[in-house]
């Protein structure tokens, strides 16, 4: 008995599946740590575990499988090693690497019987939701936002996949005219700080910035003009760095000179408090007090002098970092940059400094490095209990697709309610206009050397499968074929960087019942020279796209409301997650269909007891 | 009996244990505990980081809620139990291994309890808890006591109300499970925008009140912060309470109980009765059981046709087992509302919340002697005054008549 008792016990027959399965565990970050000890102490036989991440401290008060002596290792080999110890009989295969890696291609994930997403980002969600796809392996895919979290079970063909609900929430950007010449919030301010002013010194252009909003219009056409000038001023001034008044220099432009500018366009601030640019020398005499140690107080809200100290002493390290850098750097490569980074005290005391002054001179209220590492940061709250009841809920519902039940599988999430902890929602079917699932996926054998895009093209796709004149071939790089884009077709597929794993999508582009969209995983073999270059691993059918895409749903449960927990805070909805009302969940019809259900089923008759009630009728048990 | 503190293995383990004994929250102590200090701030983080926990028994759930406590922060977790690790904890207990078998439970689970978070000062003590006079849980500012029988649990909570302190009950069986809180009075905020329509000191339900409402500007938004007051019934009453009103009065939500209400009853009821779990393997304990089932059904006026024979086999099956994903929920959620009590924040468990692992489900009942005129009517609540343990009003007991 032992180890297996209790599993064997409420699990009965699935447990000798869960036994000699083998399944993968993509992230062993906040989820990861207790998925991975639930599946460990479950009984799974052979786990594999992906991260690419290392060890941090702040990931030490939920991630229980890592200590103090861990930080800085590799998550994936340490959770192994933790992890290892509640159950030796199974076994666990950890890869300290990115799930896109080439490695981890379609048949790999064809290995799997189940594949668990335990991640904190869109892009690498989106990656195995594609490859479990092609693979045709059941995803359990969740994600938590402080006392948020969510699981919604994945199978194709069966059930919505993870971009069905349509596109997530983008970055978040704020017009450039808002951050640049009239913020009203602390976020504008810290915006600012991190994406214009710390870029123009120590980084590469503000172009590059994807919270700025540059689409311009012709009401403020005159002012971003003015605003490239000011641009251009700062460039010159950053050729100072390093010398003695490079510090004055920075902040009178940008906390005099530039506000004096903008104060004297009138109109601007008939409606707002025009802004109050800061004095130098003034303020340098009120921050002779201030003591070094004001960067470690983070929590509370320093005064002007101090985020006026704050402001020259991470300059000052900043640029003699910078210094450096360049020193060491080999002469013809780009010129060495720093770039911002929530975790680097120097980046983030700068960005908060430069915030807060800025805040003070319209007039908005300043915030505690605490706070504008948040929000500069795109931290989300997140803590070990939210994991650890999703990553139960992965597992629970893990069973439902192993024992080949998916009906009873449910999208389940946390609820904060009197009368509930949990809401559930049927799964839905595909969305039919969806385009990633709503796809035909095949695998293609390559002969990489010799196969060119003109072969696939006119060879493959118009002889073998019966395109017309009218679609496109692309890749994750972009565009590779279309009518109007011929230059390619003479490359080979190695030169257009097809290799083991790439993706290909053929979108057809016939008005006339266009056949749904192709994705070809692409498997390099070296093909005898006798065969074609170009082979389909098996015989394809490609059906017409339905004939009116069906309508986007704009209410109920279906509206896709990113819960990020952050206000005000920046960048993607990390975990991409769906909110449900709990009126339109859907939860109580199917509760009363799957009664009814288990109603109609005859009681069995074989070696029972028979209890009789005069008024409740009679129920049967069986005595085995 | 008491073990007392594990000794610090090193000095950083002294360091740490010593910045921990600082009386308030340090900047080490903000960076290790950032990710939730955003959720909750820190003034829930400097209580979290002095409360002193008592944890009764500690098997897979129990485990599981140690493990969420220590990696908050509380200050102090005493852990009482007298018995000995046997192989089947090795199924789904995470800090015992192979070589524990035979030895004290608590004793343990400790040494790896304790590496999760050197800062918590973590106690063993290997008495039976049934020795304890009510005295013992004065200075624990909240009791967790999981997977013991109905009796136990009724005297540790007689003695929780005895002490003044708040307490909570939890068990669970394969993919069953539950959280029982007796919170006495419990007063918490809630933050939120603040919404046209006014926010009024009343009571919300029979044992909910707003006793107080303020605003603060955060971000160009309106927040109000909501004082309310939850009260509570000791475990004895409530196991004899009718479910509330508002489903009594509604079909819909009658048909929808869960089963776990009767079944775990039921249970109760056996266990006081034969001292012992229900075997599958008994005729004559299948037949009790069901029997009691029925009964319970009935006094909670649940509607005939919903009594499952599937569910009252399945819930037999699963006495006794414990599944990891399910004390993991349990635990998560007995944590983060013991974690929500000490922080004074967030709408705390009233009273009783069922877990259905099978179907993801997870109500919540209100479960009180009386309903209309509130419990304070009935339940003297401040100052307290020392409650004897209920008598009579278990054993199949009358249950409140209600219209």
């Amino acid at each position: 008995m032992g180890r297996d008792k209790y599993p064997r016990q409420s699990l009965g027959t699935l447990h000798s599946r869960i036994k000699q399965s083998r399944i993968l565990m993509v992230g062993a970050g906040g989820i990861g740590c207790e998925l991975l000890k639930n599946l460990v102490l479950t009984g799974f036989g052979e786990i594999h575990v992906v991260d690419l991440d290392t060890i941090d401290l702040s990931n030490l008060n939920r991630q229980f499988l890592f200590r103090h002596e861990h930080i800085k290792k590799s998550k994936a080999l340490v959770a192994k090693e933790s992890a290892g110890k509640f159950n030796p009989n199974v076994k666990i295969e950890a890869y300290h690497a990115n799930i896109k890696d080439p490695q981890f291609n379609v048949d790999w994930f064809k290995s799997f019987a189940i594949v668990f997403n335990a991640l904190d980002n869109l892009d690498a969600r989106r990656h195995v939701n594609r490859m479990c796809l092609a693979a045709d392996v059941p995803l359990i895919e969740s994600g938590t936002t402080g006392f948020n979290g969510q699981v919604q079970v994945i199978k194709k063909g069966k059930t919505e996949c993870y971009d069905c609900a349509g596109p997530r929430e983008t970055p978040k950007s704020f017009p450039v005219c808002t951050i640049r010449s009239t913020p009203s919030q602390p976020i504008h301010c810290i915006v600012w700080a991190k994406s214009y002013l710390f870029t123009e010194i120590f980084g590469t252009s503000e172009d590059e910035a994807p919270e700025l909003d540059h689409s311009e219009s012709s009401d403020n056409a005159k002012e971003i003009e003015n605003l490239q000038k000011e641009t251009q001023a700062l460039k010159k001034i950053r050729e100072s760095m390093g010398s003695e008044e490079f510090p004055r220099k920075v902040f009178e432009k940008v906390f005099k000179d530039d506000i004096e500018r903008l104060r004297s366009m009138e109109d601007m601030w008939k409606n707002r408090r025009p802004p109050e640019p800061l004095d130098y020398d003034a303020i340098s005499q009120e921050a002779l007090g201030v003591g070094p140690s004001i960067v470690r107080q983070d929590q509370v809200v320093w005064t002007v002098a101090e985020n006026f100290a704050v402001f020259l002493n991470s300059l000052r390290r900043l640029s003699d970092r910078l210094e450096e850098l360049r020193a060491n750097a080999d002469t013809g490569n780009a010129p060495p940059i720093l770039t911002f980074d929530k975790d680097d005290e120097d980046t983030l005391d700068f960005v908060a400094a430069s915030a807060n002054l800025r805040s003070h001179i319209f007039g908005i209220e300043t915030r505690s490095k605490f706070d504008i590492k948040q929000m500069a940061g795109n931290i989300i709250p997140a803590i070990a209990t939210t994991n650890a009841m999703t990553a139960g809920l992965c597992v629970l519902q893990a069973f439902k697709v192993m024992r080949d039940d998916l009906n009873k599988a449910r999208m389940v999430f946390l609820v904060r309610s009197t009368d509930r902890v949990i809401g559930s929602e049927v799964l839905r079917p595909p969305r039919p206009d969806c385009p990633v699932c709503s796809v035909v996926s095949s695998r293609l054998e390559v002969d990489a050397s010799r196969a060119t895009l003109g072969q696939l093209v006119d060879d493959f796709l118009r002889m073998q499968l019966g395109y017309g004149e009218e679609f496109s071939v692309s890749s994750e790089a972009g565009i590779l074929y279309d009518p109007e884009l011929d230059d390619n077709l003479s490359k080979s597929f190695s030169d257009l960087g097809l290799k083991n794993g790439s993706f290909i999508t053929i979108v057809d582009e016939e008005d006339e019942s266009p056949r749904v969209d192709l994705v070809l995983s692409i498997s390099e073999q070296s093909l005898p020279d006798d065969m074609k270059p170009i082979h389909l691993a098996e015989k394809l059918e490609i059906p017409r796209k339905p004939k009116t895409a069906a309508p986007q749903t704009v209410n109920g449960s279906h509206d896709v409301a990113v819960t990020n927990g952050v206000s005000g805070s920046l960048g993607d909805g990390v975990t991409g997650k769906r909110k449900r009302d709990a009126t339109d969940a859907g939860l109580e019809d199917e509760q009363i269909r799957k009664r009814g259900k288990v109603a109609e089923e005859p009681p069995k008759d074989d070696d029972v007891v028979v209890l009789e009630d005069s008024t409740n009728g009679a129920i049967f048990i069986d005595d085995d | 009996m008491s073990t007392g503190a594990l000794p610090a293995e090193d000095a950083a383990g002294e360091l740490v244990a010593a910045i921990a004994q600082a009386q308030t929250i340090s900047a080490d102590e903000i960076a290790l505990y950032d990710r939730q200090i955003r959720l909750w701030g820190v003034k829930a983080q400097e209580r979290i980081r002095t409360a002193n926990i008592l944890l009764i028994s500690i098997k897979a759930l129990a485990s599981e809620v140690a493990k969420n406590l220590v990696l908050a922060g509380i200050g102090s977790l005493t852990i009482v139990d007298h018995e000995a690790v046997t192989e089947d904890d090795l199924c789904s207990q995470l800090f015992v291994s192979e070589a524990d078998v035979g030895k004290n439970r608590a004793q343990a689970a400790v040494p790896q309890l304790q590496k999760l978070n050197p800062r918590v000062t973590i106690t063993v003590d290997t008495s039976d808890i049934r020795s304890k006079p009510p005295e013992f849980y004065l200075p624990f500012d909240i009791t967790i006591a999981s997977d013991l029988d109905f009796a136990t649990l009724c005297t540790i909570n007689a003695s929780t109300r005895l002490a003044n302190r708040p307490f909570y009950a939890a068990g669970a069986h394969g993919f069953y499970g539950y959280i029982f809180a007796d919170l006495i009075s419990h007063t918490f905020v809630i933050e939120r925008e603040k919404s046209n329509v006014p926010t009024v000191l009343r009571a919300e339900s029979a044992t909910r009140s707003v006793i107080g409402v303020s605003t603060k500007k955060e971000n160009g938004k309106t927040i109000e912060m909501a004082t309310k007051r939850e009260l509570y019934t000791p475990l004895q009453l409530a196991n004899t309470s009718p479910l509330a009103p508002e489903i009594l009065r509604n079909r819909r939500k009658l048909k929808q109980t869960s089963l776990l209400l009767p079944c775990l009853r039921a249970l109760w009821d056996f266990e006081k009765e034969s001292a012992r779990l229900p075997s599958t393997d008994t005729h004559a304990d299948l037949e009790r059981f069901t029997l009691l089932a029925m009964e319970k059904h009935k006094e909670l006026q649940l509607p005939v046709e919903t009594l499952k024979s599937d569910f009252l086999r399945s819930f037999l099956h699963n006495l006794g087992s414990e599944l990891a994903p399910v004390t993991a929920f349990l635990g998560g959620q007995l944590a983060q509302d013991v974690i929500n009590v000490l922080g004074q924040r967030e709408q705390p468990i009233q009273n009783l919340l069922l877990f259905d692992g099978d179907e993801s489900r997870g109500p919540v009942y209100a479960l009180h002697p009386i309903f209309g005129d509130g419990l304070e009517a009935v339940m003297p609540v401040e100052p307290v005054v020392p409650m004897v343990p209920m008598v009579g009003a278990v054993n199949g007991g009358p249950v409140v008549a209600l219209d």
